[in-house]
């Protein structure tokens, strides 16, 4: 529950929550790539009697058999295959030659000219893929990281007659990591591993839905039919879940705000306890918010996985370094980043049945995007394509700004019988502009949650925001502009464990 | 004219052979992609130090770029610097921080770089030499000079590094790198005195040695 604070998931995610196992704060850390060499090693030195997974590299009779190569051989299929989807659609920038790998490598890294969501959601899905050929192929979640970069390079410099873009590699490589590991986890999560038969199938086919390459991996390799545990570190301490569904009225800059309601509905989950605990398996906790709905198709995305997580003192302080993913975009404005950031929770009783959490974090942004808005303008003008250049290639001009900088937060939940009925979430984040406008944007989010139980999983929720955009402009009058976007969200929820 | 001709084609093979090289190295072949015998033993005996040191010298090209310029930026080469220091995670990777300096001369004056970079280095096949590199960070820029005008800056920027390479191991701490590397350092929008130079972005192409004691 804590984790649906503290890691700015709203408090309707958290209301549901089965009773989990308490994760061992004094042992050692348990990391699967340590792990691996160990089974590795073992199946050289097989001896008769020993089990069949052994000798076919798995690190447990459930985990998939490891080979590098193979993830590596199926990144360049991936890349293939976009590259042919892309070919299909009539998309110039498909037709790739020698020449064109030879003119990307002589001109190295730039920004590009592509669509926000593109870039902010195409790109980190496209990595997931990436990722996903190493985890389904057993590789560590670092490891697998490390094949999502080499996919997404090679993508940048082979795929596409586009130069190889800065933006791009950023964004596939650490959104492929948070989206890639998540996808897969929840896939573990559908599969059904002890059935048989045509319930098999189906829970096969819906983990392959959300994780296509392991997916396809496990039906090629026969592990779709295999009766087998689940791998030990895919199976969550805590799972908690819920889905809201309602209205919201956002401010726009010129209107406090507007007159119609957007319907949207919301899906929350947190997987693990995020809140406590040692580990060094990264996103053995982690939490997601998708939002549809409420001003875009999706409006929202968000991933925030633990890296590592340790207990200070005695216990009483959680420290975490987390991994975040955001996706924000809706007809006010535009925002997303890849970040990392360490975390300070603390967890207090204030009665019996009345528990506070507070956690505050500070970070790093590696890259981060927010909506440009040229001095004297205060909404994005349409963009005109004189398609000149030929489909799939993008002209400009675009209007978002691409920077690293820093961000910071805190929240603080209160829970009654481990639901909780108030949350208080703000976040700041700063982005220095190397590519759009030339300005430092100061972004601030503030939200209240409250929720009220109903009867079972269901309750309703009130939900108040506000996004505060300071843009300071580096021009000879040093322009400031203030931009800001308040939100009031009503909703049902239901939550799911 | 003949020498200049003969300088252009020793300057443009030179260019051929350090992006092959990087390329070589950035694009891990198909060839290495059958399994290999795993063996290391993860975790280091109770006792050893889990500390990563490389450093070494690389021979680099680099060229600034703007990306609404028409003009043609230059290729300019010369000997780098690097150390990296930092942490064995276990017998594929490590991770640390990594400094890259790169002084170019030029008629203007000395350019000199420095990155600054988080920096993950990984090898796919315990058994096997071959690495690969990525990380990020910030970029130091001083006394950048361009074929626009006659402004030099001062300026810093996101640094992102990939690389890859091979190491050889004589004995179980002390090895021999060699790698080739793509930074890239975008510095943003520059103001000249000939008006403002938008999204300033310069790429290095790097090959070179170092000693790794891991």
């Amino acid at each position: 529950m804590l984790g649906s604070m503290l890691w700015g998931v709203s408090l309707c995610a958290a209301q549901s929550t089965q009773e989990a196992p308490v994760p061992d704060t004094t042992g050692p850390p348990t990391m699967l790539a340590d792990q691996l060499p160990l089974f590795a090693a073992a199946s050289v030195a097989q001896t008769p009697g020993q089990p069949s997974w052994i000798v076919e590299r798995r690190a447990c009779e459930g985990c998939p058999p490891r080979s590098v190569g193979r993830a590596l051989f199926q990144t360049t299929v991936v890349n293939v295959a976009y590259g042919l989807a892309n070919l299909v659609r009539g998309q110039v920038t498909a037709k790739v030659t020698p020449k064109t790998w030879w003119a990307n490598m002589e001109q190295g890294w730039v920004w590009d000219l592509d669509d926000f969501t593109v870039n902010q959601i195409g790109h980190p899905y496209q990595g997931n893929n990436y990722f996903n050929t190493g985890r389904a192929n057993g590789l560590s979640f670092y490891e697998s990281a490390a094949v999502t970069a080499f996919g997404s390079s090679t993508w940048e410099y082979f795929g596409e007659t586009n130069h190889a873009s800065l933006n791009d590699f950023i964004n596939t490589t650490l959104g492929g990591i948070a989206l890639g590991e998540m996808f897969h986890r929840t896939a573990w999560l559908v599969r059904d591993t002890h059935a048989t038969g045509r319930g098999r199938l189906w829970s096969e086919i819906g983990a392959m839905a959300l994780d296509p390459i392991t997916g396809a991996n496990r039906f090629i390799r026969g592990d779709a039919s295999r009766v087998t545990d689940k791998p030990a570190d895919m199976v969550p301490s805590n799972l908690a879940a819920s889905v809201a569904a309602g209205v919201l009225w956002r401010g726009t800059q010129g209107n406090d705000f507007t007159a119609d309601a957007q319907a949207f509905v919301e899906v929350d989950a947190v997987y693990g306890d995020p809140d406590r605990g040692h580990s060094r398996t990264p996103y053995d906790a982690f939490a997601m918010k998708l939002r549809f709905g409420g001003g875009s198709g999706l409006s929202e995305a968000r991933v925030r996985g633990r890296l590592l997580g340790q207990p200070l003192g005695d216990g009483g302080v959680q420290f975490s370094v987390v991994q975040s993913y955001d996706f924000q975009k809706n007809d006010a404005y535009a925002t997303g980043s890849q970040s990392f950031e360490g975390a300070f929770g603390f967890t207090q009783n204030l009665s019996s049945t009345t528990r506070f959490l507070m956690l505050g974090w500070a970070g790093l942004t590696v890259l981060g995007a927010i909506d440009s808005l040229p001095i004297g303008l205060t909404e994005v003008p349409e963009e005109e394509q004189t398609g000149d250049a030929g489909q799939g290639v993008s002209e400009g001009p675009r209007f978002y700004d691409y920077g690293p900088g820093s961000d910071f937060g805190a929240t603080a939940i209160f829970s009654r019988n481990n639901r909780p009925f108030a949350t208080i979430f703000y976040e700041g984040r700063h982005l220095f502009s190397l590519d759009g406008v030339r300005a430092n944007h100061f972004l601030q989010r503030g939200r209240v949650d409250l929720l009220l139980p109903l009867r079972g999983a269901f309750g309703v929720g009130v939900t108040g925001e506000y996004f505060d955009r300071r843009t300071f402009y580096q021009d000879a009058a040093a322009t400031r502009v203030n931009y800001h976007y308040p939100q009031v969200r009503v909703y049902f929820t239901w939550g799911l464990s | 004219m003949g020498a200049l001709v003969r300088r252009a084609r020793a300057l443009l093979s030179m260019h051929t052979w350090v992006r092959g090289l990087c390329l070589l190295a950035l694009a891990p072949a198909i060839a290495f992609a059958q399994a290999a015998p795993q063996t290391p033993p993860s975790q280091p005996a109770s006792g050893v130090s889990r500390a990563w040191f490389v450093a070494g010298g690389a021979f680099a090209t680099l060229r600034g770029d703007c990306q609404e310029c028409e003009e043609d930026f230059p290729y300019r080469h010369s000997g780098a610097v690097l150390v990296d220091a930092g942490y064995r995670v276990n017998s594929r990777m490590d991770v640390g921080a990594e400094v890259f300096w790169m002084p170019i001369d030029t008629s203007q004056g000395t350019i000199r770089t420095t990155h600054l970079d988080a920096v993950a280095q990984f090898r796919p096949w315990a058994s096997h030499g071959f690495f690969l590199k990525g990380g990020a960070g910030m970029a130091f820029v001083r006394n950048w000079v361009d074929v626009l005008g006659p402004d030099s800056f001062n300026e810093k920027g996101l640094s992102v590094i990939i690389g890859g390479g091979w190491v050889v191991r004589p004995t179980s701490r002390l090895g021999l790198q060699f790698f080739a590397t793509q930074h890239a350092f975008a510095l943003g929008d520059l103001q000249a005195s000939q008006g403002l130079i938008n999204d300033v972005i310069g790429n290095r192409w790097s090959v070179g040695a170092a000693v790794v004691i891991r």
